[in-house]
């Protein structure tokens, strides 16, 4: 984000602040339940509450949080954070006060780091789509925050700065490594999470276009990949033994493949996304919850939905989905399930 | 009479218009109650925001970036002293729209975390008010402004919404949430007065510490006139006579010292000082012997910023460094 490294100043950390509030005469605290995330003030958001009791999912990793989900429709469509909830099999869901069992993937989309999960249900009240996530900086805007087995709670904040592109942190890549003192562009290793896994490249492997350009060098696959952004597809030319072939290798953030170091900012950071770059667009807000309260709806006073939370950044930052792009990767994500052969759909929607 | 009544109130409400510090009635209220409370708190935030936002400034300092808030229009910025962390240095102060501008510190109290800073451009600065009473208490609603993370144009400065959690002598907590370079930027009441400077954090998210105007209304003229106030954590005393140039040099027929040897890593050598140079002026000052330039470098310190004329091969340069730590 930055064309040149700064050092920032971090804020000193405050160290034994119980000590010196005993030496300090003039010392007046707020009770907690009057903080700007305590009980006493959040209660005013009861409208919105009652929005994320019956539109937003709980999605569950055995008996804890994983994330959350925006219902999308009333058959039990729920979007979530692919990268929060992809590797949980077929977890339950509750939304409102029914939990239901065995939900499955029924389409992703790596750019957005959006998943379509589907539940048996019926009759569900699907958010209501704001008209347009273009509001100013200050407006208010509730989210889910911790949530009881049969209620959800409300967490507000404002929109806190300008909508804009989050590039992929590291840029993008393929996810290969390269043989070393080869001629010819061998893959050597194929990284976990990689496009080039998904898309059936092997060790072995000589790489020879990308996008249809010869490439002959490491150095051509850099020129040719420098300004692509994570989740879009680069079409690989490839021969393997004698046989030549392609693929399209979705190019994934390299901070999904590879752990990023920990700045200082990080580390005051606490529970903060895995994957929090490579959006195309996003708007930002002050709710700061943890890695596991993403994936929900984003409302406004008005209890329609302006937004899909997608990344918990850093100590105070925060991004959603904005509501436009929301709702096109919905009815995308639906339309490309209905035309895909049905998944093994679980023996759900036995509520509890 | 109800004709007259009405232009009554009309006269009447351009004045109340002026009385822009009264406090707003949802500070009053242990909490927002209804809808009308919310609404009034969003109405006021979007209503102060812009000039709030045209105040508030990156600061670059050497390879470090913190924020600040102009409050005067000639240009007078507050910051925190582990922003500017000395005084009389040159910075650059950066504007929401990323247009660059320069800028001296001035002084700063070391053991509060307070520091002053002047643009030196001239220019009608955008500026806020400042709340010179202390009138915030506890619970207040507040927002809190900053460059988190460094400069985005893209971006622009983040906003934070929060209250007044915790009030003592010299410092301000809220739960506006603060991360690296927020340091030095501006807290503000719902009337976009400014309250307090974003100074430090706690480990956990609600602990987010500010300096209040009182500590700067207290030490404003001194910080005016550029002292260093205080010890303490936050900015280092300058130490005359700790500053490192790193060379070593003989007096030169004709003047000036050639330079005889440069140490390794040495902030001569990494301006690009080289044997064989021979050095001309030291700011400003003609050089004849090494005692001479001994008790020039006696009388600064470390960071302090020198300008080296030097010959090379028979042509001047100028080399502009700062003094390393002995």
């Amino acid at each position: 984000m930055n064309a040149e490294p700064r050092r920032l100043f971090v804020l000193p950390l405050t160290i034994a602040l119980l000590a010196m509030a005993g030496s300090v005469s003039a010392q007046q605290s707020l009770e907690s339940n009057f903080r700007t995330t305590g009980p006493g003030v959040v209660q005013v958001f009861e409208a919105q509450r009652a929005v994320l009791q019956t539109s937003s999912a709980v999605i569950l990793d055995g008996r804890k949080e994983a994330g959350y989900g925006v219902v999308v429709s009333p058959e039990g469509h729920v979007l979530a954070k692919a990268s929060e909830v992809s590797s949980l099999g077929k977890p339950a869901i509750t939304i409102d006060r029914t939990k239901y069992e065995n939900a499955v993937i029924l389409a992703t989309d790596p750019a957005w780091d959006v998943a379509l999960m589907k539940v048996e249900a019926q009759g569900l009240t699907p958010v209501v789509y704001a008209p347009t996530s273009e509001v100013p900086q200050g407006t208010w805007v509730v989210a889910n925050g911790a949530t009881t087995r049969t209620a959800r709670r409300a967490m507000a904040g404002i929109i806190s700065a300008k909508s804009r592109e989050i590039p992929a942190s590291g840029g993008a890549a393929l996810g290969v490594v390269l043989k070393a003192d080869s001629k010819k562009l061998v893959i050597d290793e194929v990284s976990e999470k990689s496009g080039a896994k998904e898309a059936g490249l092997m060790k072995g492997d000589v790489i020879t276009t990308i996008d249809d350009k010869p490439v002959k060098k490491i150095e051509d696959i850099a020129a040719a990949l420098k300004d692509r952004k994570a989740g879009t597809i680069a079409r690989i030319g490839y021969t393997r033994g004698k046989e030549q072939r392609s693929a399209d290798v979705r190019l994934a953030a390299k901070s999904e493949m590879f752990s990023e170091m920990m700045s200082r900012n990080d580390m005051m950071s606490g529970d903060f996304s895995k994957r929090r770059s490579g959006f195309p667009r996003i708007i930002q807000h002050d709710i700061l919850g943890s890695s596991t309260t993403v994936g929900g709806p984003l409302l406004d006073l008005e209890g329609r939905c302006l937004g899909m939370n997608i990344a918990r950044a850093n100590r105070s930052e925060s991004y959603a989905i904005p509501v436009e792009e929301l709702k096109e990767i919905a009815e995308r994500l639906i339309k490309q399930a209905a035309s895909a052969p049905a998944p093994a759909a679980g023996d759900a929607g036995s509520p509890q | 009479m109800k004709p007259l009544l009405f232009r009554l109130a009309l006269l009447l409400l351009p004045c109340s218009g002026l009385t822009a510090a009264e406090r707003p009635y949802v500070n009053d209220k242990k909490a927002p109650e209804d809808r009308k409370d919310v609404d009034f708190i969003q109405a006021a935030l979007t209503k102060a925001l812009p000039q709030a936002r045209a105040a508030t400034v990156c600061i670059e300092v050497g390879e470090g970036s913190g924020t600040g808030v102009i409050v005067n229009a000639e240009g007078l910025v507050l910051t925190a002293a582990h922003v500017s962390s000395a005084v009389g240095k040159k910075v650059t102060v950066v504007m929401e729209d990323g247009t660059k501008h320069q800028a001296e510190t001035l002084g700063l109290v070391a053991d509060t975390d307070a520091a002053m800073i002047r643009i030196t451009d001239k220019g009608d600065w955008p500026h806020v008010e400042i709340d010179r009473d202390s009138s915030v208490r506890l619970g207040d609603w507040v927002f809190a402004l900053g460059h988190s993370g460094g400069f985005d144009k893209e971006r622009g400065s983040v906003v934070r919404l929060g209250r007044i959690v915790r009030m003592a002598n010299s410092t301000y907590q809220s739960d506006c949430t603060l991360i690296g370079g927020d340091s030095g930027g501006p807290l503000f009441d719902l009337t976009g007065r400014l309250v307090a400077i974003h100074s430090r954090v706690g480990q956990q998210l609600q602990v987010n510490m500010h300096v209040p105007m009182s500590e700067y209304v207290k030490h404003w003229d001194g910080m005016l006139k550029s002292e260093f106030i205080g010890e303490g954590p936050f900015a280092k005393k300058p130490v005359k006579g700790n500053g490192f140039l790193g060379l070593a040099t003989e007096a030169r027929d004709g003047g000036g010292l050639r330079v005889t040897k440069v140490g390794s890593k040495s902030p001569a050598e990494t301006a690009g000082v080289k044997e064989g140079d021979v050095l001309l002026k030291l700011n400003g000052n003609a050089l004849t012997t090494r005692e001479q330039l001994q008790n020039l470098l006696k009388e600064m310190s470390a960071g302090d910023e020198l300008k080296l004329e030097i010959e090379r091969k028979g042509k001047p340069q100028t080399l502009t460094f700062n003094l390393g730590e002995r």
